[in-house]
């Protein structure tokens, strides 16, 4: 089978791909922080969570 | 014991983020304490600052000891230690003694070798990239959570934080010294403690590759540190009028706005390091070696042009920061401090997944010396940063006064075809003959 950047690829062990889904929620808070730093580029106080 | 690597995966990365969330907790709760206290800007400077002061002499002796005692002994001592200190830092009157009581308990940042060290005694080399990104990368992110989440459960009662912090720390401590075992095999951690001598360390600091990874290392945790530092207050001196622009107003506004701004780099440092090493793991099951120079057939020369790329990135990344100051965009600086978060991360990432196969029989040594001295270099980006009459221009002279010249060291020490570890500036035959 060929390995794709998110699955586990043929020789690994099963914990892989919990390993795998684990390094993509981490990135997916990542890009949640700096989407929101970037709205709050455009937007100031308008941004969210809460006006300041 | 019947265990797991899973399990030893699990038992280090919550130990390191623990230690993580204790090194920082003192940056979290130096408001609630400087007003306790009394301090000036100044004061309170130093012990910020303080916090780091342990790391790079910390980190070696640890790396050794990890090797000498095994992970779980090293690392509990470490946590139990320190989780003791801040518990009694929690009933200090004395500033003096809290403050020193603080260094002390700043001592749990050393853990990360410790952890590196014991993750590599239990993985194999196809999976060591994606095994210790998940350790470092979410341990890592304690320190983003302490500054976080402690204000906001804790408050300004930083004596009760002290107090959480420390007895949990002593709860983790004695669960690694039940479950926590040091290797894999018996085998492995006898040939692992039988090097853990003065002659195995000097090998290991004296060889062109791991001063190589030291420099890698001190050009992306190193300035991730240093930039954890140094972006609040450039932003708030640089884009001091587009932040006011953007309706924040007074010290406070433009200090959650510049703060804000700042944390994506840090949060993508840490939390990119586990794809990172994912992305290591993925270059050498393909076998991708498109860098000229760097070494082609060595078993883990992928992992050596992956690292090779994201050093070439984050010197990239630098010389955009500086366009973008330039250009007076704040959109376009901080799209780009996500950008060096992230090559930052493939940095941290791709150099430990290096270290463990290079230095197989000195893990902890090979980490302490990468992740330790490395950590100096967050004490000379700001003074660069800060050099010039235009702030933008700190991230150029960077790039090409210290990263240039790393990049190419590291192209030059990482061209061997065969055992780039016999190269150094001490002949091997010297220090190990009486270890073979």
């Amino acid at each position: 089978m060929a390995a794709t950047p998110f699955n586990a690829p043929a020789g690994h062990e099963p914990w892989f791909k919990y390993g795998v889904a684990t390094l993509c929620l981490e990135m997916a808070i990542a890009i949640a922080v700096s989407a929101y730093s970037l709205y709050m580029t455009f937007n100031g106080l308008g941004g969210f969570p809460g006006k300041h | 014991m019947k265990t797991h690597k899973v399990e030893q995966l699990i038992i280090a990365t919550i130990g390191f983020f623990w230690c993580f969330l204790m090194w920082f907790s003192t940056a979290a709760f130096s408001p609630s304490i400087a007003a306790h206290y009394r301090l000036s800007i100044a004061a309170l400077g130093l012990l910020a600052s303080s916090a780091i002061w342990m790391a790079p002499i910390g980190r070696i002796v640890a790396g050794w000891a990890s090797d000498r005692f095994g992970a779980p002994r090293t690392f509990a001592i470490i946590l139990a230690g320190c989780g003791l200190v801040s518990i009694l830092s929690a009933f200090t009157t004395n500033y003096n003694l809290l403050f020193f009581e603080r260094v002390i308990v700043a001592i749990a940042g050393v853990s990360f070798v410790v952890g590196i060290q014991h993750v590599a005694q239990w993985f194999d080399a196809q999976e060591i990239g994606t095994a210790e990104g998940l350790y470092a990368g979410t341990g890592n992110v304690g320190a983003g959570m302490g500054a976080l989440l402690l204000p906001r459960i804790f408050g300004t009662n930083y004596h009760a934080a002290f107090v959480w912090l420390g007895a949990i720390a002593i709860g983790i401590a004695a669960w690694y010294l039940l479950r926590g075992q040091a290797a894999k095999s018996i085998e492995r951690r006898a040939a692992v403690q039988r090097r853990s001598n003065m002659r195995g360390t000097l090998f290991v600091w004296s060889r062109y590759i791991a001063i190589a990874l030291m420099l890698a290392y001190a050009m992306s945790f190193g300035l991730e540190i240093a930039m954890n530092a140094w972006l609040p207050g450039y932003f708030t001196r640089g884009f001091h009028d587009a932040i006011l622009a953007l309706g924040f107003s007074g010290v406070a506004g433009v200090q959650i706005a510049a703060g804000t701004f700042a944390a994506v780099e840090s949060f993508c440092a840490s939390l990119f390091r586990p794809f990172a090493g994912f992305m290591s793991d993925l270059f050498q099951q393909k076998g991708w070696t498109p860098l000229p120079f760097i070494a082609r057939t060595l078993p883990y020369a992928p992992r050596l042009h992956w690292l090779g790329i994201a050093l070439i990135l984050i010197a990239l990344c630098m010389i955009g920061l500086t366009m973008a100051g330039l250009s007076g965009s704040l959109h376009a600086s901080v799209l780009l401090l996500v950008l060096l978060g992230i090559c930052l991360s493939f940095g941290t990432g791709a150099t430990f997944a290096l270290v463990p196969l290079l230095f197989p029989d000195r893990p902890g040594a090979a980490a302490g010396f990468i992740g330790g001295v490395s950590t100096a270099a967050g004490i000379v980006y700001p003074l660069i940063f800060a050099s010039g009459s235009n702030i933008h221009l700190g991230y150029l002279r960077a790039a090409i006064y210290m990263f240039v010249p790393i990049i190419l060291f590291y192209f030059w020490a990482a061209r061997y075809e065969r055992h780039p570890e016999e190269h150094g500036l001490i002949s091997p035959a010297v220090l190990v003959a009486e270890q073979a």
